[in-house]
């Protein structure tokens, strides 16, 4: 069985019953934003609190890398970056 | 009456209302206390959306009001004041099936008819707008003059931008009166003299003023979602379907208490809503209703599958008997100002309103005639205002 | 009703003592837990497929084995449901549950609720504290737990408190030591507190083992630093630190903080054992007590419900609380130090990217309501989780955002939630 999966345009390799989280940090993947916003994606309480490490996913809501198990298959890239409101 | 420069007005309450009646009396000069219960923006101005819509109003003098209002935005955005917070954007108004469709073609024509822009949006050009609409889509109106202000803003750039005292934790239990005139409002552990009082606190003006059997509280709950998109609406544009104006025209298409908008926020969020439950002065969400609104949300704009619900909130409107608006004096005590029952329009009017309260503190008329919004109407009728 | 379950929220050691006690008594519980595995902050358990593993101290694993066979041995009185978010109570009184798996959210009729969602690692910030690299130091470790291989590169540990000797310890003898471990407290200083401590048994034990761990690694223990900023360039993480008086720069690939716990709280309901539904909180959700006392203090929920359906159970365990509480208090008073005031710049709210200026442009007399909405402290998607404890350090008092209790307490799926299934009568 194949088990990879997709972050952004990179193939990663994960391990059955491993956080999606575990799997990019493996892959030495630590920004999971887009580069140059203020505040950019990253895994960080580990425990689904600060929600930093959220990840859009493909056909659905996005998901906490921390708290979701990799999926074979699984395309999932980084969230819309944070920017100050307006003011 | 005094000249502004030697009064003192108390206005209650820091809503929308308040802080802009209390803005425009300091500006004419006059000594201004604004006493909250809570803090600025606590009650109704801080559980809202912000369409400041002429798109949805009914037709008559609410739309009528709705256009000097919308256009007063305007002109303090021109003038520096509101720069920033107002943000011009178009409404359409959506039909989803031929029943809806002729009811939103009614109401343009009402609006067109008010002088207002309305643009019929085929199908296939809407789509093109905003990409993902529903099916079930099938016809839709472009209001393009309308705009959205987030009322909690607009109040704290109001009490800023000019020389007033804000008293929060301030609730006020009750008006002081002597030989017939407004002479100050009671504090808990005080009583602040006043030469004229506005009472602008919303609901609370029920309790203030005996006015309960008049205000009726309406509950709308509200939903945020996750960003959408970075540092400016997602979709290009405010959806309003036909249940939200139907509910506003009194029509009942179903037997759902729900209006559904989806409003894009300047920070990428949606803004979904909203219920109207009469006599409902909590502030409880309910899962039942939030996945109802959230279920219509769906039908109309798939894409919303793929956001997060942040939060739940709900605020309560200020509906009164009849419908309209109450400002103006009141009917038996001299010095004394009401304005309330803005229900669901409040941040559209409020600026409007609460810069026509100032100056009828001031014994000047106000820019547009409000007289079927006076208190007096429900005194003829036998009531106790 | 009576059929209702006991809903038990968290599968940490409190939430599944508690289970386990009530499932003993007899009762049908209904144990939730948002991971696929039981075992909570402290017992992670290894992923499956995972090669490597840490190894806990001893006396950690028999206490989960422990509870891990009392669940299994309670069967089908335990509906255990992984996976499953538990997002607070809505104002009907609903509990909601969001079944990640069937990806909707489910209201169910419970007759009692013991909440034990553990606790979140407080941050103090600085500038830089949001970039990609810096991490919580309890969360490297539990990653550590489920992969059982470390970061790759250098890794600083920073903050105060006893788990960054224990995180670095495990990093250690995972095969990569810490460059540094900066702690802001003196503890060696305290020699007070450090004798109050002697009777603390197991922990200290504990304590001394990882300190042994890092001697032996040459891992450099520095007390009384603070760190000033982070900044990251094409290779990693410069950190400033400041160290009797003298500014220090520090070079790492991932930089671990922790500035000790507390109960996560937000949107959590509020105790109310003489409810209609009977709420009781539990464990580190309720009081940071640690991993042992949180054991007990699953069973004590577990017997509050008990006593209030007319059910008794044996053994007080607060004699043994109370003298966990006092290790609290005594490591609380080690490791005690003055935080540094953080600059203008520093992020205080990561979510809506507010900074220390935004807070103080705020009036001094600001509602809470303004703080939320006009300072948009609290309203991102952590939901103030991270800023609420810095916001209340700032202001010199908690910000009640907690009451009253807010749903969805954690994000949730908008098509989950307009999928919502409920069995209650209504729809
Ligand atoms: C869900 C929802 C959505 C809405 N969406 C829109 C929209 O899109 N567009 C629009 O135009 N309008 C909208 N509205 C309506 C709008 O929010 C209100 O009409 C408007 O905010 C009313 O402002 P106000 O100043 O009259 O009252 P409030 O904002 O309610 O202010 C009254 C203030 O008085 C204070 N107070 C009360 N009693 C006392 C007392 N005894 N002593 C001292 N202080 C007291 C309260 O603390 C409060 O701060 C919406 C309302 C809701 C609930
Ligand atoms: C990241 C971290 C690492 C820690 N590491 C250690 C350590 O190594 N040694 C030590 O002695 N102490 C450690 N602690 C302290 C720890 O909190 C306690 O020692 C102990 O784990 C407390 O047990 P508990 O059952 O109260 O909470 P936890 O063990 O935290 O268990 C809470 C459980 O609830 C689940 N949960 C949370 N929210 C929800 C929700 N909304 N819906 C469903 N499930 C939910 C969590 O996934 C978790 O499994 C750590 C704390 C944290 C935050
Ligand atoms: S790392 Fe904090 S929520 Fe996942």
């Amino acid at each position: 069985m194949m088990t990879r999966i997709f972050w952004n345009d990179y193939v990663v390799p994960f391990r059955p019953g491993e956080t999606i989280a575990a799997a990019l940090g493996r892959a030495g993947i630590i920004n999971l934003g887009p580069a140059g916003g203020p505040a950019r994606g990253r895994v960080f309480c580990g425990i689904g609190a600060c929600q930093a490490c959220v990840v859009a996913i493909e056909g659905g809501a996005p998901v906490e890398a921390c708290l979701t198990l990799a999926r074979d298959g699984l395309r999932i890239g980084s969230m819309p970056a944070v920017v100050v409101s307006d003011e | 009456m005094a000249r502004p420069s030697s009064m003192h007005v108390a206005v209650v309450g820091a809503g929308i209302v308040g802080a802009a009646a209390a803005h425009f009396l300091a500006a004419a000069g006059a000594r201004v206390t604004v006493l909250d219960a809570s803090g600025p923006a606590a009650g109704a101005t801080g559980a809202s959306d912000g369409a400041v819509s002429v798109a949805s109003k009914r037709p008559g003098p609410m739309m009528e009001l709705a256009r000097h209002a919308r256009a007063f935005y305007g002109q303090l955005e021109t003038e520096g004041l509101f720069t920033g917070l107002f943000h011009r954007r178009s409404t359409f108004l959506i039909a989803q099936n031929a029943l809806e469709a002729e009811l939103v073609s009614q109401h343009g024509a009402d609006l067109a008819l008010a002088g207002e822009r309305v643009i019929e949006v085929a199908r296939a050009d809407l789509v093109q707008r905003i990409p993902g609409l529903g099916d079930g889509v099938t016809a839709a109106l472009e209001i393009p003059d309308d705009g959205h202000a987030l009322g909690y803003q607009i109040t704290a750039r109001l009490l800023q931008r000019s020389d007033i005292d804000v008293r929060r934790r301030a609730p006020v239990s009750e008006i002081m009166v002597r030989d017939g005139r407004a002479v100050g409002v009671a504090l808990t552990d005080e009583i602040l003299s006043a030469d004229a009082v506005l009472v602008a606190a919303g609901i609370g003006s029920a309790h203030l003023l005996n006015l309960g059997d008049i205000l009726i509280p309406r509950k709308g709950q509200m939903i945020v979602t996750d960003r959408a998109s970075t540092g400016r609406p997602a979709i290009d544009g405010h959806l309003m379907a036909a249940s939200y104006l139907a509910a506003k025209r009194g029509i009942a298409l179903d037997r759902s208490h729900i209006g559904l908008v989806i409003d894009p926020l300047v920070t990428g969020q949606f803004l979904l809503g909203g219920s109207r439950e009469d006599n409902r002065s909590d502030h409880r969400t309910d899962a039942v209703t939030v996945s109802a609104i959230l279920r219509a949300a769906l039908e109309l704009y798939p894409p919303l599958g793929a956001r997060r619900v942040v939060r739940t909130f709900a605020g309560v409107r200020t509906a009164s008997r009849d419908g309209l608006p109450i400002i103006g004096r009141h009917p038996h005590v001299e010095g004394l100002v009401i304005a309330t029952g803005f229900e669901g329009d409040g941040i559209c009017l409020g600026p409007f309103m609460g810069e026509s309260a100032a100056r009828m503190i001031l014994d000047r008329p106000p820019a547009a005639d409000l007289s079927m919004l006076t208190p007096t109407r429900f005194a003829r009728g036998g009531s106790s205002a | 009703m009576s059929d209702a379950p006991i809903l038990v929220v968290g599968g940490g050691p409190a939430g599944t003592s508690a289970a386990a006690t009530l499932a003993e008594a007899g009762l049908p519980v209904l144990l939730v837990e948002q991971r696929d595995q039981l075992g909570g902050a402290i017992h992670r358990q290894v992923a499956r497929g995972a090669t490597h593993a840490v190894h806990a101290p001893a006396r950690h694993r028999r206490n989960w084995a422990e509870l891990a066979q009392r669940v299994d041995a309670a069967g089908s009185r335990i509906e255990l449901c992984t996976g499953t978010v538990f997002l607070g109570v809505d104002g009907d009184g609903r509990h909601l549950l969001d079944d990640r798996e069937s990806g909707r959210v489910v209201a169910r009729s419970v007759r009692a609720a013991v909440i034990a969602v553990g606790a979140v690692e407080k941050i103090h910030p600085f500038e830089g504290w949001d970039l990609p690299g810096v991490m919580t130091a309890g969360g490297a470790q539990v990653l550590l737990k489920e992969t059982g291989v470390p970061p790759t590169g250098p890794i600083l540990v920073a903050g105060t408190g006893p788990l960054l000797l224990a995180v670095s310890a495990q990093l250690a003898k995972a095969g990569n030591p810490p460059v540094a471990v900066l702690e802001r407290g003196r503890p060696w200083v305290r020699f007070n507190s450090l004798l109050r401590m002697a009777w603390a048994g197991p922990q200290l034990g504990e304590a001394a083992s990882y300190v042994a761990t890092l001697l032996s690694h040459r891992v450099p223990y520095r007390t009384g630093a603070d760190i000033l900023s982070v900044r990251e360039d094409d290779v990693g993480l410069e950190i400033r630190v400041r160290r009797n008086g003298t500014v220090h720069r520090l070079r790492a690939r991932h930089m671990l903080v922790h500035d000790g716990i507390e109960p996560n709280r937000v949107g959590i309901p509020l105790s109310d054992p003489g409810g209609a539904v009977p709420v009781v909180l539990a464990g580190d959700g309720r009081e940071v007590l640690g991993a042992d006392a949180a054991i007990l203090d699953g069973r004590r929920a577990a017997r509050e419900i008990l006593a209030r359906l007319g059910m008794r159970l044996p053994e007080p365990g607060e004699a043994r609380l109370t003298a966990a509480r006092n290790v609290q208090a005594a490591l609380s008073d080690l490791f005690r130090s003055a935080l540094p005031e953080p600059t203008p710049e520093t992020l205080i709210c990561r979510c809506e990217a507010r900074r220390l200026s935004d807070f103080r442009s705020l009036p001094d007399d600001a509602s809470t309501r303004e703080i939320r909405l006009m300072g948009r402290f609290g309203m991102g998607v952590c939901q103030g989780r991270f800023c609420g404890p810095t916001i209340a350090a700032l202001r010199g008092e908690a910000v009640p955002s907690a009451i009253p209790p807010r749903w969805p307490l954690r994000p949730v799926s908008l098509a989950a939630l307009a999928d919502l299934k409920t069995d209650d009568l209504e729809s």
